[in-house]
């Protein structure tokens, strides 16, 4: 009954909004008539809060094991935890679909009662808002609805959820994504609001700006919380696979970075309007796409659901339909909007624009590379994988370059052109210490690698400018913007540490028998195997080694096990982990040889913490940002 | 140019559009049809016991299958592998990107039909091979792939795309 109950209700909502956008066909766009928008509104909060209860109504549905509901049977169970039991909804298509959409909804009806009742844009931003909600609830319950019954007779127990998304760092990965992703429906709305109204005086910037700002910092942990899940969780072994649903992933981000950075520039010097305007549309765009790829089953990946082409058709048609809905507005006002104000040259928004075209070109190859397979096998039948090695090629350069402009424009003014004596006094001292530290590393590791070397060099210069400015901020008072300072130096933290990870790394296959005891290298010594043991647990087997070594003078141990299930015969391998600060040292016993010694794994994974530090000194430089009192 | 520039704007996501359109809408059949027989990638790696895979062990006629833990449509072909396995053909797990303790739980709660699995954690066999997502079934003959199907393996696409293969080299032998 409450399954019902909460079927309709999300099916009164989608008339309520077809209803707003039915009765607002009835007056002119353009026109201000306070009883109509109070009307669309009281509809607009009704819609939403429908959604909201709803929504709960099914996290009750799963709480309570109702196994009627083919979703909640064939991702739940009753043994789960009540808190696995909510994370279940969103494990599959149908039920984070749903989350997707409460998000959607969420920051939707936030945003349009945060705007004043009188603001001339919060007709129509409403009215963008309702569309966009109605056509992804259509999508749900006519495609993939979550609340269908197992007729006439219910499961009687759950299929349980995958045992690898019980885990903590799922549970809140894809909701922060999507609140990050769906966040960006505010400054799409907006700026298609703004278009529409064709009211160019307005000012459109101030009123999105901390929005689009709190999905960035979504959209920033929830990419690093599933790196972090891929090496801890699924140990992989990696962080980062360049899988199509990870490259969708970083398309928006870059694009919302892009934005972020333009919206400095073109609120502090009305500058770059037009191209702002163009990558507020793009986000959500590209967050669109993202969806797209990962439901329909266009491209098989780590992430992709169980699908059927229906979905994916209606996703594109539907989403193709809002962003030529939202571009043709905006290539028809196209003419109107070229500011008459050009960047000045040397000044900080030219080399913020420049590191604007880096990352449309990052977007643009990320697109390139998630779409080439797909029109080579329509064109020839042929299968192409892409994989890192394309990927890295492209950005290590596009990396250096955008350190490079990040290093100028440190000391860069806005709106005045820099001197070129000026230019040549802040960036000596960075090169000169990157160079010389990147001579440090060489020598220590006597490991070559170009690419890497181009990622740790950019690291540094940006690591440096930062600091000198600190340094100089410290003792001359200069102004230093904190925010954009500790995210930066999350930035080249993370260019550091990512190629750092990327030379120093390594595995190594080591035959050992119990007793002996070798030096791997010149940081690993007295590798010694002392003891192996057999013991009983309940239904199972142990076979463990313990194993101890000196990793550049400090001693670890480690007890890697092999299980033997006395049932089937299975035989499983659990690696031991050991994590400092500098590095991860990860190991797994192998098989015993003819000659009685074991074979063993050993990973060394260097930097790997240091990855997600930087994501956080990123995000905590937004939310310095945000909360300083001055902005802008 | 600006005319040009609102013309582009508006015209290549209309492009894209179609183009995703043309491939959701691919008939299945023709993929088959186009796939060239190529030589399995030459490789060394252990099994999920730990033991080293012998390149013989891909002799004579394999299906291959990619899998792992994590995916949520292998556990939906599952039992039509499991059927499979019983008197079809004798099937070789390619382990995807997973863990081996995650991989050898999920064999022993779900049932095991594979021969043996080849433990892949990183992918690089599977790249080599063209392998795009699991799951993800090949038809070797002599070590030769002969065919590929992508996504969930069933018996309307293992009558129409494998069985035709299988009785062909059958017969040609």
């Amino acid at each position: 009954m409450i399954g019902e109950i909460s079927h309709f209700l999300s099916l009164s909502a989608v008339l309520l909004l077809s209803l707003i956008l039915i009765f607002n066909l009835f007056f002119s766009l353009n026109k201000f008539h306070p009883n109509q928008l109070m009307l669309s509104m009281r509809l607009f909060n009704q819609a939403c809060w429908l959604v909201f209860i709803s929504f709960g109504m099914y996290v009750y549905l799963a709480i309570s094991d109702d196994f009627s509901i083919a979703y909640i049977a064939s991702h739940s169970n009753s043994q789960l935890p009540i808190f696995y039991k909510v994370t279940s909804i969103w494990s599959a298509h149908e039920g984070s679909m749903f989350l997707w959409i409460v998000f959607l909804t969420a920051w939707s009806i936030l945003f349009v009662n945060s705007l004043d009742k009188n603001h001339p844009l919060k007709k129509l931003t409403l009215l963008m808002l309702s569309l966009i909600i109605l056509g992804f609830l259509l999508f749900l319950l006519l495609t993939s609805n979550p609340f269908e019954r197992i007729l006439p007779f219910g499961a009687i127990e759950g299929a349980d959820i995958n045992p690898i998304l019980q885990d903590p760092a799922l549970a809140i990965h894809p909701p922060m994504l999507y609140l990050g992703y769906v966040g960006f429906v505010i400054s799409f709305s907006f700026i298609t609001a703004y278009l529409l109204k064709g009211d160019f005086e307005l000012q459109w910037e101030q009123d999105i700006k901390n929005w689009s700002f709190v999905a960035w910092i979504f959209l920033t942990i929830g990419i690093a919380l599933g790196s972090w899940w891929a090496y801890y969780e699924l140990g992989w072994g990696g962080y980062w696979f360049w899988d199509p649903v990870e490259n969708v992933a970083l398309m928006p981000w870059l694009a919302a970075t892009a934005f972020m950075h333009s919206l400095f520039a073109s609120s502090k010097s009305n500058v770059l309007k037009t191209w702002t305007m163009f990558l507020g549309i793009l986000i959500f765009v590209l967050s669109l796409f993202g969806a797209f790829i990962v439901r329909s089953g266009i491209i098989d990946s780590v992430h992709s659901f169980a699908t059927d082409p229906e979905r994916g058709l209606y996703l594109l048609s539907f989403s193709g339909l809002i962003t030529l809905l939202a571009l043709s507005i905006f290539a028809y006002r196209l003419p109107d909007l070229n500011s008459s104000k050009l960047v000045v040259s040397g000044s900080k928004e030219s080399f913020l624009s420049m590191n604007n075209i880096l990352m449309i070109t990052g977007i643009f190859s990320i697109f390139l590379g998630v779409t080439y397979p797909l029109i080579i096998e329509s064109m020839s039948g042929e299968k192409v994988s892409i994989g890192p090695p394309y990927y890295n090629t492209i950005f290590s350069p596009l990396i250096l370059i955008a350190a490079i402009f990040i290093m100028i424009s440190v000391d860069a003014l806005w709106q005045r052109s820099m001197s070129l004596k000026a230019l040549f006094i802040s960036v000596t001292a960075p090169t000169l210490l990157s160079l010389l530290f990147l001579y440090l590393i060489w020598r220590a590791t006597a490991v070559f690698s170009i690419l890497a070397y181009i990622g740790i060099f950019s690291g540094f210069l940006i690591l440096f400018s930062y600091l000198f400015r600190m340094i100089n901020n410290f003792f001359n008072k200069k102004y230093i913007n904190k925010g954009s300072a500790v995210a930066h130096i999350g930035l080249g933290l993370l260019f550091f540490a990512v190629s750092m990870n990327s030379i120093l790394s390594y595995e190594k296959n080591l035959n050992l028998a119990p007793g002996e005891s070798i030096s791997v290298n010149e940081s690993l010594q007295e590798f010694s195997f002392k003891d192996i043991r057999v013991f009983k647990a309940s239904n199972h087997d142990v076979i463990s080694a313990d194993i101890s070594f000196l990793h550049d003078g400090r001693e670890i141990s480690l007890s890697p096990q092999k299980r033997k299930y006395a049932t089937r015969g299975q035989i499983t391998s659990e690696s031991a982990i050991h994590t400092s600060v500098l590095k991860d040292s990860y190991l797994t016993i192998g098989d015993q040889l003819e000659n009685g010694s074991w074979t063993f794994s050993l990973k060394i994974n260097y930097f790997i913490k240091w990855i997600w530090f930087s994501a956080a000194l990123m995000v905590s430089g937004m939310l310095l940002t945000i909360f300083k009192k001055k902005v802008l | 140019m600006n005319q040009l520039l609102r013309f582009l704007i508006v015209i290549l996501p209309i492009l894209i559009v179609v183009f995703f359109a043309k491939v959701l809408l691919v008939d299945e059949e023709i993929k088959f049809a186009n796939f060239e027989a190529k030589n399995f990638p030459a490789f060394q790696m252990n099994d999920l016991s730990g033991n080293p895979v012998k390149a013989e062990s891909l002799d004579g006629i394999k299906l291959v299958n990619v899998w792992a833990s994590w995916c949520v449509t292998c556990l939906v072909e599952h039992p039509f592998l499991t059927k499979l396995s019983k008197n079809d053909i004798e099937i070789i797990g390619l382990n995807y990107k997973d863990a081996d303790s995650k991989a050898n739980a999920w064999l022993q709660k779900h049932g095991n039909p594979y021969l043996f699995s080849i433990y892949d954690p990183r992918g690089d066999l599977a790249f080599d091979l063209g392998v795009t997502g699991a799951p993800e079934s090949y038809l070797l003959i002599n070590n030769k792939v002969i065919g590929h199907i992508q996504g969930e393996m069933n018996q309307i696409k293992w009558e129409t795309a494998f069985l035709p293969l299988i009785e062909k080299a059958k017969q040609g032998s």
